[in-house]
């Protein structure tokens, strides 16, 4: 009897814990694949642009076609990226409406560019921008540009040679500009919030506009041109003041506010020769440092620039295995990467957008003082005097000293 | 009905008593005994001869033809007996000396091994394992004599284990050859073997080897006791030994070690670890086991230490792949989308466009295409190798594909954990592997990422669990042991692995008597 006893309570033992593993078990199958997206079923979008139209934001999403991305057939005739857009009194609105053109959800995980139209970045971006920061789906390594003079709809709709998806395109060819020309800002989405929630830094977005026939863009034959009839191209960079786009940089501005708030990684700066042409150094390594100080009551900054830089191009008869030609090429450019500098501040100034964040520069070195100027910043940027030091050290000539044509005979 | 089976149950049992009586003095008697027990087996050859001058004294002959070598028991049992022994008057010196016996047993067989029985029992034991029993009228004992010789397989290459540099012999099926082999490899008295015989029926012989000295008794004893605790009719692999002695049953892993190799073997013989040799099979038991050790081959001793170190990490990758392959694949293509960089999710979407299936559909369809064609490789006619693959590469690589039924990258990810699988040094390793696949590949499909991670942590909460003979399974990592990470992951040099692992060689830990001289000099 006792035998059996304990045979009996050990069976209740195993079967509950033989029920607590089938229970388990069947979790898993309850479960369901909650969430789960087969790749098929998913829209990729890679461009998202949003517009005003009247009282409602129009927004343009544009969606990659794999099968014609990834196609190793030729002559197909469908368009690798296909476009689309709805409105709405919202941006979230408007894309869940967008689900009545779409044949799949719509997947923003992978946006590689975001443009916001020129109507609407002088209207104010702030509310458009709380679905992209708020939303889970979005990884924010997305580029931000402005479309100059344009609207984001008419950039989302161009064919690109060479990439097949424009955004890509778009993406890779700011990457590239950032790297190695300078006057564009490649902004990500947190780096543009925080810049404009700043008090002390006015945000700037690059621009981008078409060159060549806009018409032309939008068709086939773009891409079946050896020499495209229209291009998509960064031109200059917008400034912001709180939330509204109020001016732009030229080109020459633009490196120069590269240059101050050090976000210059290479970039090329020509100069005169004493005898006619022009020299051209590739900049390799750029540092800059902003400190801002309180003088005698007033506000102060100062920025020095230390530029390393090679020797690119040399069009004139120069000896370069003279030291003193090198000094002199040196100061030379020191003033050119001066003048840019002050050409964007004096810019800045005049648009009242203390876009370099001198204003964060103060409050870091006298936080006390800053909380005193720091509602009437705008004004008080406008004359703040701004010292720049540039120095400027050339370190290789490339593979020969002097151009070869010195040798010639005339 | 039950009677029926109460009585079949019992009639072996009184058959196998009947066996255990002693001999009669009559020869006569006794032969018959051994006719009726055999059945009038063909093989058991009986040969009745007369000898001595006159042929006054009765004797009989009795060996399994097969088993016994057919040229011993002619030359040195046979001729003697009936040539030799002719000049011996038997009624003259049965006065001098009554037992024959004797005589036979001291003065005329020229064998080897030879010894006295006196029970029926010990004669059938005889008899079947290759002896020659001399019967003798009048007398209640017998000579079992040692003819044992049969065709082996003998001594070939290894075919589960191959290595590049290394020994290329493996064990075979006869017992005597393998602890010849590993006796060979170890020249030392401390090693130690004991036999005994496993099965009612079988009666298989199995040995038990190690290094006194070196093992712990512990385990030895331990193994002694699993050993003598199995009760069954037969034995005719070590799988079955090892299914009875094992620690855990309900686990994916194995808990103890075979190989196949001589030199592997020997070098766990000198870890301090046991050895179970099973009659019957080239596959030999080593416990306890450790997990790495079924990670570890043999010829990361026989390489240097950096390539052997290099080799094996290559060897973990590929076992990570070989599990979680198909299940990454799945969790971020249907759950993670957002991971993987655009130029490939698009790819992969382009690869999808048109596939029926959802992904982890796909997978298990061809994870278990896979599976069947392994397995038919491994059971089909060796001759229809050749075709079956072909058919296997043209189904599941191309058919598939451009049918649109499946799409190209889960046949790279589903080839790939194929090729990862067999890179696993133990082939009772792969399969635990290979089995956890399917449950991973569930998570995967449910929870995504998240499920894996739950998966894995299962596995290594119940890894961490296990016991090998009383040794944490897990060991050198779970406990963590210091010194034995020497010869976990990497390997250090040679000159480096001064010590036995410690859980299992804690008896004679040192290996290396004087650390200082190992190092090779540096130029000076």
């Amino acid at each position: 009897m006792k035998h059996f006893r304990v045979i009996g309570r050990k069976g209740v033992g195993a079967v509950k814990r033989k029920a607590a593993l089938l229970i388990c078990v069947l979790l898993v199958f309850i479960a369901g694949c909650w969430s789960r997206r087969e790749l098929n079923d998913l829209a990729i979008a890679v461009g998202f642009g949003i517009d005003r139209s009247g009282e409602q934001y129009e927004v343009s999403v544009q969606v990659v076609d794999p099968g014609e991305v990834a196609t190793k057939r030729p002559g197909s005739q469908r368009s690798p990226v296909t476009m689309y857009h709805a409105k709405g009194k919202t941006v979230f609105e408007a894309i869940r409406r967008m689900t009545t053109v779409t044949p799949r959800k719509v997947y923003f995980s992978q946006l590689r560019m975001f443009i916001i139209g020129d109507e609407l970045a002088r209207e104010g971006i702030r509310e458009g921008l709380d679905f992209l920061s708020r939303d889970h789906e979005l990884r924010t390594d997305f580029y931000i540009a402005v479309a100059k003079d344009l609207t984001a709809k008419e950039i989302l709709s161009f064919y690109t040679p060479l990439e097949k998806i424009p955004a890509s395109k778009m993406h890779n060819s700011l990457d590239v500009s950032d790297k190695s020309w300078g006057p564009t800002a490649a902004m990500k989405l947190d780096e543009l919030i925080k810049d404009l929630v700043s008090d002390g830094k006015e945000a700037v977005l690059t621009g981008i506009t078409i060159l060549g026939d806009p018409e032309e863009g939008t068709k086939r034959k773009n891409v079946q041109m050896i020499d495209s009839p229209a291009f998509l191209k960064y031109s200059g960079i917008g400034v912001f003041q709180e939330d509204k786009l109020v001016g732009w940089l030229n080109e020459r501005e633009s490196k120069g506010y590269s240059n101050i708030t050090d976000t210059l990684k290479s970039t090329i700066i020509n100069a005169p020769c004493p005898e006619g042409g022009r020299v051209g150094i590739e900049v390799i390594h750029s540092k800059s440092k902003m400190k801002g100080k309180v003088r005698n009551g007033k506000p102060e900054a100062e920025v020095e620039i230390r530029t390393e830089a090679n020797i690119g191009e040399v069009e004139c008869k120069l000896d370069l295995t003279k030291e003193k030609t090198i000094n002199r090429l040196e100061q030379e450019f020191e003033k050119i990467i001066q003048q840019n500098a002050e050409q964007a501040i004096k810019k800045a100034k005049s648009l009242e957008a203390d876009i370099f964040g001198f204003g964060e520069a103060i409050h870091r070195s006298n936080p006390r003082y800053w909380n005193t100027i720091k509602n009437d910043w705008r004004r008080q940027f406008v004359d703040l005097p701004v010292h720049i030091k540039v120095d400027v050290k050339i370190r290789h000539m490339g593979t020969v000293s002097s151009p070869f044509f010195n040798q010639l005979k005339e | 009905m039950e009677i029926n089976f109460d009585e079949a149950a019992l009639a072996p049992d009184q058959a196998l008593e009947a066996t255990t009586h002693p001999l009669q003095t009559s020869l006569q008697a006794n032969l018959q005994h051994i006719q009726e027990t055999v059945g009038n087996s063909t093989d058991i050859i009986i040969r009745e001869v007369p000898i001595g001058k006159t042929g006054e004294q009765k004797i009989a002959v009795i060996y399994t033809d097969g088993l016994a070598d057919s040229k011993v028991v002619i030359d040195f049992i046979m001729e003697t007996l009936m040539l030799d022994v002719k000049q011996l008057d038997m009624s003259e010196t049965a006065i001098s000396a009554p037992n024959i016996v004797q005589i036979l047993k001291d003065y005329v067989i020229t064998v080897g091994e030879i010894k006295e029985v006196a029970d029926f029992e010990s004669l059938f034991n005889s008899i079947l394992s290759g002896d020659t029993f001399i019967l003798l009228d009048g007398y209640a004992t017998g000579l079992a004599v040692g003819t044992q010789g049969w065709k082996d397989r003998g001594v070939s290459e290894p075919s589960s284990e191959s290595v590049v540099r290394g020994p290329r012999e493996a064990f075979s099926e006869t017992l005597r050859t393998n602890t010849a082999l590993l006796r060979r490899k170890i020249k030392s008295p401390n090693l130690w073997l004991e036999t005994k015989q496993i099965g009612q029926v079988t009666k298989t012989n199995v040995a038990v080897m190690y290094i006194k000295g070196i093992v712990d008794d512990k385990v030895v004893k331990e193994v002694h006791a699993r050993l003598d605790r199995i009760d069954t009719d037969g034995i005719l692999e070590s799988g079955y030994i090892e299914e009875f002695i094992q620690d855990e049953t309900y686990t994916p892993f194995p808990t103890i070690y075979n190989s196949e190799r001589p030199d592997v073997i020997a070098a766990e013989l000198l870890e301090g670890k046991v050895a179970i040799l099973v009659d019957g099979t080239p596959f030999v038991l080593v416990v306890p086991a450790l997990f790495v050790s079924f990670l570890h081959s043999a010829e990361d001793y026989y390489f240097r230490a950096d390539i052997s170190s290099l080799v094996r990490i290559l060897r973990y990758i590929g076992i990570f792949i070989a599990l979680l392959g198909p299940s990454l694949y799945v969790a971020i293509t249907t759950f993670h989308q957002e991971m993987l960089p655009t130029q490939l999710l698009i790819s992969l979407a382009a690869q999808r466009e048109g596939v029926p299936f959802p992904a982890f559909i796909e997978a298990v369809m061809m994870e278990v295409t896979f599976e069947i064609l392994r397995e038919a490789g491994l059971r089909m006619p060796r001759m229809i190798g050749p075709a079956v693959s072909i058919v296997g590469t043209l189904v599941i690589g191309q058919a598939a594909v451009e049918a649109g039924i499946i799409s190209a990258a889960m046949v790279i990810v589903v080839s790939t954990t194929a090729i990862c699988s067999f890179v696993f040094p133990s082939y009772s390793m792969s399969n635990s592997i290979r089995m956890l696949r399917f449950p991973l590949m569930i998570l995967a499909a449910s929870f995504g990422l998240f499920g894996i991670i739950i998966g894995l942590i299962a596995i290594v909460l119940h890894l961490s669990s296990l016991r090998s003979f009383g040794v944490p399974y897990m060991s050198p990592f779970a406990p963590l042991i210091p010194t034995d990470q020497k010869d976990a992951i990497f390997r250090l040099p040679q000159w480096a692995l001064l010590s036995r692992p410690r859980l299992i060689g804690k008896k004679n830990l040192i290996r290396k008597q004087i650390p200082e001289n190992q190092k090779p000099k540096s130029r000076e």
